[in-house]
Order: C-alpha cells, then structure tokens, then sequence
C-alpha cells in the first residue's frame, strides 16, 4: 500500500460550543440544536443523524429556547429579547419579533404548532399566534412577579403551567388569569437559599413536573397544590426535564452531567395504579446538561461539553442490531480545514476568525511509527479577525496558497495573500460582485483560477480570479428546475471542466464548465451526502452517504461505474456501514488511479478499487493483523479497504504529495480545559 | 468612671466666644444664601426651558448617534447653556423614546458640543440599545450565580479530569497541565 510521512497537526485549536436547547419534532424525525453562540443546527435522524443543516451564530444572538411550529418552522428567543424565526432553507435569520417583556428565558409551542408561549424576565407569559411569514401578538397573560424561566402547555391547549423562583404558576389560558401559585420550597426546612424551577412538564393528566435547582424532580396535583412525588437525583441542579409524547417516559439533565429516565410503570404486576419510578441513571456527558428531548424511541441530551448524545431504547427499538448503538456527536459534520497542497498551508476556520498555517517540514526518513524531528518548526502564518457579529459560514484556501476567501452572513471576503520568505502579507480584493448572500461553501478550482461560491436555490457562481488581486463574476450555475434548498457541497475537477454540486434536497448535480451548462443529474438515492470528490484522471464523481454507501458516477458516461455496482450487489462491510461519524472528505492519489482516500472522525481509510471486497466475514479493519503476516500470506489476506484508527478524533486527513499525508486531530480533552467549569464529582475512595 | 467630667468647664471670655458666635453664623448664612440662589437659577432655567419647549413643541429634536459614538447636536438646541448642551448629549442616547425618523428644522447653528452638523438632515431615534444591554446583562449575571456562584460546589478542570484519571480501571497518573492558566 505505501509509505507515508504524517504531518500529524494538533494545534487546530477548535473549541466547539456547548449544546443549550433541543427541540425535537416528531414528523420530519429532525432534531433541531441550538448552542451557547448562537448557532442552531438540524440533526436528521432518518440520515443516520446527519447534521444536514448549519446556522452559524452570531455575537449577539442567545438562544434559551427553540421550538418547532406548523409547518416545520423553526423558532428562537433569547435574552435579547426576541423571538427570531429560522429559514431552514437559506440557512439564516428570516425575521425577528421584539417580545417586548425583557430577556427571554422559555419558549413553548401549543399542541397544535399554532401559537407560541414566552415566559420573560418582567414575569409575564406572553402569547403570540403563527401567520404566514411570521409571528402575531396576541395578548398577555397574567403577569407575577418574578421572573419565568420555564413553562409548558397542557397538551389540549387550556392551561399554561410557568415556573418561577421558589414557585410556579398555572395559567387558565382563555382568561388569562393565574388560576394556582404553588410554592415548590414550602415544605424544605431551614431554607437558605432559593429554589429555582429550571424546567417544567404539564402532562394530560393534570399532573405537573418540576424540576428545581436542589436536584430534586417532583410530581404535583396542581389543582390541590400538593406535592405526589418527590425525588432528589442530584446533588446539583435538575437543569432540564423532557417528556415521552405517550407521558410515560421522562428524561432529566442535571449539571452534574448525569442523566435520568423516569417512567411511568404499574406499580405491581397488571396493576391499574402507576407510579412514576426513577429507572434508568446514565452519565455521558462532563458537563451540565442544559437541554434535553424525548424522542418515540430515544432520550436525547445535550450538554456543556458540546456533546449530543442519542440513547436509543432498547424496549422500544426492538431488535438488538446497530440502530440501538448509543450515538454521540461532538464535532461538525463538515470540514472546517481547507488545505493548500502545494503551499503545505492549512487554513482552520473557527467561528470569528481564521488562521493560515504553514507545515513544518523534516530531513529525516525512518521506519514504521517513528517520529521524525522537524527542521522547521510549523509556522502560524496568519490570523484573519471576520469584522462584526456574525460567525462564519464557510471558508477556503486556493491550492497554491495565494488566495483566501470566507464568508458571513452578510459579506463575503476574497484576500490575496503574499508569502515572500519569512514575511507574510494580506490584501484584501476590494470590489466583489454582489451576490445574494450567504454563501455556504467555498472552492477554489485546482489551478485557482476560479472560486465557485454554493448559494441559496441551487445556485452557484463562478468567479473569475484575476492578478494582481481582483475577481469578475463570470456566471450562475442553475439546477435545470431549480430547488428552493442552498448548496452545501462543491466538487470541481482538476482538468477545470466539471462541477459537481448537492444541495439541501439531496440531489446532485453536475455542470459542465466549458459551456456553463448543466451537464446531468446523478441519480437520486434517498439519503444526505456527506462528502463529494471528482478523480483527477478519470473524472468520476465519488460519492459518500450518511448512511455510510459509497458510490462511484462517471460524469462522462452519466452512470455509475462498474466498480460501484458492484460494491452496490456485493454491499459494503458491516462494520463499514456500522459506523459512528459520517466521511468528511474524499481524496485521490494521482500517482495510484485506484486509491480513493476518505476519512471520518474515528478513522482514515485507503480504499484500493483493485482489491476485492472484504466479505462480512473476514475482518474489515485488518491492518495490524496484515503487518503480522509474511508476504506471502498477505496477499491472500488483503482487501480494497486499508484503515488506520491511529488519529482521532480526526477533523481533516489529505495527501500532500504521493508519500506524504497530513491529519488534523482535535484530542477531546485539549478543549474540554476552555469549557465552562464542571461539577466535582465526589467518589468513594476518592 | 470618666474624669472629665468632675472638672468645671473651660473658660471662655466672652468676647472670643461672641466672635466665634457671629463668624459662625455669617457661614451658615452664606451658605443658605448659596442654596437658595442655586435653586433659583435652577427654576429660572427650567422656566426657559418649558417656555422654550411651548414654542417649539413636543419631539422635534433628538441627538443622533453618530458611527463613531460622537452625539451630533441639532442646531436648534442653541437656548440651553453650554454646560446644559454638553449634558443633554450624555444622557440622551439613554433616553430616545421616539420611534420615527423626524426631519429636524435647521436652524443657524452654533459651533459648540461634540461636533455638528448644519442644514437638513435626517435624525432617527434607534432602539433604546443601553436598557436592553443592562436587562441582558442582569439576566447573565442571575444565570452565572446560579450555575456557577458559590455554592454550586464547580472545580478547576485539572482535579476534575484527574479523578476521572484515578476512577478509570486503569489508573492514571493526576492531570498536571503545563500551562497553568488551564486550571
């Protein structure tokens, strides 16, 4: 297979925001998260819980809490104040609503979708209706003192139940009027300090669920005022409380980072009475779990350590096969490194900034898992400071290393940039075309001539790069009948002749660069694309799904290859497809027409068209074991699929030249130092 | 028992007490006087400035806010004394309440405040950014008490990844991080 040198890089500093809100809708089985910010994200689950869409976020922008309405429309507010509506398809605030009580701390939508509750800082709840194009106020309820950090409606739409500090309320909605105060402390002797109500449930029952900042989760009868249950799962606070559609199960998130399921069971065998029991404890996450969702099959958390974990039940699921697999999600689902094969320079995108890198470079050549000394040290060339609020969407450097480009919500940026020896400089193109932005990939072509910016409605635009430092907008690519979703990922040949491009539909599409035409449309396969690459020789458009299938198109044929239908009959190994992370990036090796190389978070793998394919039987990751074999032997032993697992978690692999590969490796604990300070943990013995 | 007093009280001639007396009281006079003129010029001016406000009617004047955070004064606001005009400026970000864009009259304009500029302009009251910002800010300061305050029972990342280290079946050493700052 090879000898490669590895420029193994770790000084991507990236530290990913922590999870704030979940929101769950059933429907579409689409998990939308919202992080501290300001960025919200769209998991779906029937993709193999593929992020399928990014919103980046913004300096201002807090997000306390998110919901789903009729008509898969998606809504935020926070402490500024207001209540911002989602365009799922452009990917960026549609509009914004002053809320008009202060900060706000809770969001809910009725059972219908068709309203929206808020609970704000001046102590009032607030209802607004869903109208086409937006949001409407429509009155205040009651207003108390103190402010309303959490609430929830009764599932028929009559009553809105609020939490407070050392109280909660339930509200007759049609009159507005505070119909019950209860007091969540009364019965806590010697209390010193408040007890805040982090979260709250309002089940068909009538029965009211809190959960408070004493770790306690506690069942009511809101019209007696009393209290069913009481349990203390924590020491430290029970941060967020979410409840199963059938109000049998519950999850709770505490800031200790431990989760728990409650759930609803007889309490003896074909017993009428039931009982809410703690069952289940979990601990996934280091830090506070400030969000958590209950999905049919599934308890959902999201914690401060920028974790998303998906816990599958098994009672629910079923069979016991890889659906059931606990799933956790730290990284992005994209490439947040663009890589100057040529310069050897990375560029690392963070959420305000950039930086340009230099790679180091060695004299030295050495044996199997040596480490090489550098005769020169990796240089961080520049740091490009995005003016304003807005994070960025997406950003690139050209293959030789001269141009930089990065886009926000509202500008787009080209720079040129200069290395004359150990001085560096950046210029930035001072007239770009006026494009409707933002623009949600970047590509340089191979000669980097031309960037190609992914747009809203399948659209892209080809730019023209012109020395010494300017660009003309030279076209608009379109889909044949257009698509109201953006482009997400660019593929350009390296002949400069073909651009293949998927957008939020999942379609792909290839154009044609010589004539500006649409050249064909690969055929559909229901399921999100998670990496795209046309080979540099062939000009075959290599294809990975989130469900983990590889597909190989020839653009020139218009249909898949051989190879592909093949590896489509035989179907890919098991524990190929049983993976955790979705393929990121695709390369090639231009001295070795066969290889096709790809990586995702956990591993990066040689895939060698001129092997057979590993049976299901036969070991799929068996590198080690082939290393062990005499010559011989392992001839008869290998497959097309060579995988290392050595660099992990791995956020970028490519190939430098033919014996040179660079990773880029994010070790969770190197950013779990900069996360906001967890919960000491007190063990026995300890 | 306090000695002092058993003793008589000192003695005084009574015309250094009287001096005394009488400076004392020409003090306390003056500084009376001092205040009651103060508050009479305070009268008097808020007195010109209703007069004033009649004539020229209810909000037709707002500072604007510049880019660079400079208030450009209207040339109008020529009535007010320096001291007054300087002042306004300060606290009237904190104050537009008026939601429309006005055109203000121009008046001749005086040099004078932080800058100005003279003509027909355009002035537009922008949202009240400061309460907003402090309303804001209060509500993040109520969620890092209670999160994170005292009594929240948080640990430096170090001891907390360190017992992580000393719970795992393979024991590990302590997490020392190099660089201090870390925790």
């Amino acid at each position: 297979m090879g000898e490669f040198e590895v420029h193994r890089v770790r000084f991507f500093g990236l530290v990913p925001a922590g999870v704030r809100c979940l929101a769950y809708q059933r429907r579409a089985g689409r998990l939308a998260l919202a992080r501290t910010d300001g960025a919200v994200e769209i998991y779906n689950f029937g993709a193999n819980y593929f992020q399928e869409k990014v919103i980046p976020g913004h300096e201002t922008r807090s997000v306390e809490a998110l919901c789903w309405v009729t008509g898969d429309r998606l809504f935020g507010a926070g402490l500024s104040g207001d209540i911002t509506e989602y365009d799922l398809a452009r990917l960026c605030v549609s509009h914004s609503v002053d809320g008009c009580g202060g900060p706000i701390w809770s969001m809910e939508a009725n059972g219908s979708g068709t309203q929206l509750a808020i609970g704000c800082e001046d102590g009032s709840v607030k209802l607004f209706q869903i109208v086409p194009g937006g949001i409407q106020f429509e009155r205040n309820l009651d207003r108390r003192k103190g402010r309303i950090l959490c609430l929830s409606w009764h599932p028929s739409g009559s009553h809105i139940v609020a939490g407070s500090i050392d109280i909660f309320h339930v509200l007759d909605v049609s009159s507005g009027l505070t119909v019950q105060t209860v007091m969540v402390n009364y019965h806590v002797q010697k209390v010193k300090r408040e007890c805040i109500v982090w979260s709250i449930a309002f089940l068909s029952s009538g029965t009211v669920i809190t959960s408070d900042s004493f770790g306690r989760v506690q069942f009511w009868d809101w019209e007696q005022g009393t209290v069913q249950e009481s349990y203390t799962v924590s020491a430290s606070s029970a941060l967020s409380l979410a409840v199963s559609e059938s109000e049998d199960s519950l999850i709770v998130g505490t800031s200790s980072g431990a989760t728990y399921q409650f759930q609803l069971l007889p309490v003896k065998m074909d017993s009428q009475e039931k009982r809410w029991v703690r069952t289940k404890p979990f601990q996934y996450h280091t830090h506070d779990v400030r969000a958590v969702a209950h999905s049919s099959t599934a308890l959902i958390s999201g914690g401060l350590d920028a974790q998303l974990v998906i816990r599958p039940l098994m009672e629910k699921v079923g069979k016991k096969s890889y659906d059931v697999a606990l799933r956790k999600f730290t990284f992005p689902h994209r490439r947040l490194v663009s890589c100057a094969k040529k310069a050897r320079l990375l560029l690392f995108q963070f959420s305000q900034h950039l930086e340009l890198w230099r790679l180091g470079s060695t004299e030295e050549t050495g044996k199997d898992g040596e480490v090489l000394h550098l005769c020169r040290m990796p240089e961080h060339l520049v740091q490009l400071k995005s003016k304003g609020p807005e994070h960025i969407y997406c950003s690139c450097v050209s293959p030789c290393g001269s141009w930089v480009a990065y886009c926000t919500a509202s500008r787009f940026h080209l720079c040129r940039v200069q290395c004359e020896g150990n001085s560096i400089s950046i210029k930035k193109v001072p007239k770009v075309p006026k494009l409707l932005l933002p623009a949600y990939q970047l590509q340089f072509s191979s000669n980097s001539r031309r960037l190609f910016i992914a747009s809203a409605r399948g659209s892209i635009h080809v730019l023209q790069l012109l020395e010494p430092g300017g660009c003309t907008h030279l076209h608009t690519l379109q889909p044949p009948s257009g698509s109201p979703e953006a482009v997400y990922l660019l593929a350009s040949s390296t002949d400069g002749l073909w651009l293949a491009a998927v957008g939020g539909d999942w379609v792909i599409h290839v154009y044609d660069l010589k004539y500006f035409k649409h050249h064909c449309t690969v055929p559909t396969y229901n399921c999100a694309v998670t990496a795209l690459a046309i080979h540099p020789l062939i000009n075959t458009l290599v294809i990975a799904y989130s469900d983990q299938q590889l597909f190989e198109f020839s653009i020139l044929k218009k249909k898949y290859t051989s190879w592909s239908r093949m590896v489509q009959q035989r179907g890919l190994h098991k524990a190929w497809l049983e993976r955790d992370a979705p393929i990121t990036h695709i390369t090639f090796n231009p001295k070795k027409p066969s290889h096709i190389l790809l990586h995702d978070l956990y591993m990066f793998c040689i895939l060698d068209k001129s092997l057979p394919l590993p049976k299901n039987s036969t070991l799929l990751m068996n590198q080690n074991t082939l290393k062990q074999l005499p010559e011989t032997a392992r001839k008869q032993e290998l497959h097309a699929f060579k995988i290392c697992k050595k660099f992990q978690p791995l956020l970028f692999a490519d190939l430098l030249d033919e014996n040179c590969l660079v990773v880029v490796e994010r070790p969770i604990m190197d950013f779990k130092t900069q996360l906001p300070l967890p919960i000491q943990q007190k063990k026995f013995g300890t | 028992p306090d000695s002092s007093e058993d003793e008589a009280p000192e003695e005084v001639a009574f015309g250094v007490a009287k001096e005394a007396a009488e400076i004392e009281r020409k003090l306390v006079g003056e500084a009376a006087r001092r205040d009651r003129e103060l508050l009479k010029e305070k009268r008097r001016r808020r007195q010109e400035l209703f007069t004033e406000q009649k004539v020229r009617g209810p909000f037709t004047y707002a500072t604007v806010l510049s880019p660079c955070g400079r208030t450009v004064l209207p040339p109008h606001l020529t009535s007010l004394s320096l001291a007054e005009t300087e002042a306004s400026p300060r606290g009237r970000p904190t104050g537009a309440v008026c939601s429309t864009a006005r055109t203000v009259r121009g008046r001749s304009g005086r040099a004078g405040g932080a800058g100005m500029s003279i003509g027909n302009y355009m002035a537009v009251c922008l949202k009240d950014q400061s309460v907003t910002g402090l309303h804001q800010q209060l509500a993040k300061d109520f969620l890092n008490t209670q999160l994170y305050g005292p009594g929240t029972n948080r640990v430096q990342a170090n001891e907390f990844f360190s017992l992580e280290n000393k719970k795992n079946p393979v024991k590990k050493a302590a997490v020392q991080f190099v660089d201090k700052s870390w925790g």
